[in-house]
């Protein structure tokens, strides 16, 4: 099955640092883990919006009394419509054969839709902690503080990616192919 | 207005990250088992391009910076919950955005666990005050710790430095 992608690493690595640099010129460096906590203060807010007021944190993220989408929840959705459109254009949309399952993974642990669907949901959670405690995410931690040479963002990245061999490690304890 | 500018810069980014492999399940876990390097290549090169620019923009007076303050203690625990949940997701917060779009369903379970994750944070956010406070040392850079006024004679042999990893030392080792 040809998975490899339709750009190489070097032409990807550019175009998206062309855009970073562009994106810090004109707003500011890109990062999305910020926008999990938007979503979650416009939604908690429409519904009890007094419990949303009241969480320190997430009066912090809805945009100064006003608890609606801003100018870094529209870049993640647009990167929604950008990966939708560019897997489309790509025949690469749905290309697996089960819509849950990687293939990779389903090599190592079998047809497991609901274990798997299980694993991603509490790593989505995992992710997301460890992103707020940070302050920042791949995107605002690694790319964009690291491009800034922001001392804690080195930090971030050498940890994250230690955390993240050593599980990798012990999930995977079958042969890998490529 | 900014509303579309974030809208068209955030198209532009995810297509360009989505066909550069960056949603890939098996690119992802490929990296974290040191077999396929295409990930770690693809944020290294995106890195030595943008420190690069974004030095050479503030030698202007162009970048709108935004130097996140470096608690060591909070940032190592923070990382180390966050590999977990990147090894067993196999995604981060911005891939999973991306393998969603594609149709990949195990990845709009990470975007709904990521959103309760966030929510856990928000309500125990009172009481992370200590490994935020602790070993403090705000917004600092490799700039402002060696006391170099233009960042650019850091970032540009940094930069070389990358460019030699990613072109010259990192390879794929599948067997």
């Amino acid at each position: 099955m040809n998975d490899s992608p339709v750009l190489s690493w070097k032409v990807a690595g550019l175009l998206l640092g062309l855009l970073v640099i562009l994106a810090t010129a004109l707003v500011k460096p890109f990062g999305v883990s910020t926008q999990y906590v938007v979503t979650d203060a416009i939604v908690l807010h429409s519904a009890a919006p007094a419990a949303a007021e009241s969480n320190k944190y997430l009066n912090k993220y809805g945009e100064k009394d006003d608890w609606s989408v801003g100018y870094g929840w529209m870049l993640v959705f647009g990167m929604f419509l950008g990966s939708g459109i560019a897997a489309l254009a790509t025949h690469r949309f749905r290309k697996r054969t089960n819509a849950a399952l990687p293939s990779m993974w389903q090599e190592q642990f079998g047809e497991h839709k609901g274990k798997r669907l299980v694993q991603a949901f509490f790593g989505g959670v995992l992710l997301l902690f460890g992103a707020r405690l940070a302050g920042g995410c791949t995107s605002g931690h690694m790319i964009s503080g690291i491009s800034q040479l922001t001392v804690g963002s080195f930090i971030f990245g050498v940890s994250i990616f230690a955390s993240g061999i050593l599980t990798a490690r012990m999930l995977y304890k079958k042969k890998v192919s490529s | 207005m900014k509303l579309l500018l974030g809208l068209a810069i955030g198209t532009a980014i995810g297509a360009v990250m989505q066909l550069g492999g960056a949603s890939s399940y098996r690119k992802i876990l490929g990296s974290l088992l040191l077999k396929d390097m295409t990930i770690i290549k693809l944020i290294l090169m995106t890195i030595a391009v943008t420190t690069v620019g974004i030095y050479a923009l503030d030698m202007v007076d162009m970048a709108h910076m935004d130097i996140k303050p470096t608690y060591v203690v909070g940032i190592v625990v923070a990382g180390l919950i966050f590999g977990v949940g990147f090894a067993i997701s196999g995604y981060c917060p911005g891939t999973c955005v991306l393998a969603s779009a594609e149709g990949k369903t195990d990845a709009m379970l990470t975007i709904l666990g990521g959103l309760v994750g966030a929510a856990l944070y928000a309500l125990v956010y009172p009481f992370m005050a200590p490994l935020i406070s602790l070993t403090n040392y705000g917004e600092i850079t490799l700039a402002s710790v060696f006391n170099v006024s233009n960042g650019l004679w850091i970032a540009i042999p940094f930069s070389a430095i990358l460019l030699l990893l990613v072109f010259r030392v990192l390879k794929d080792r599948y067997e």
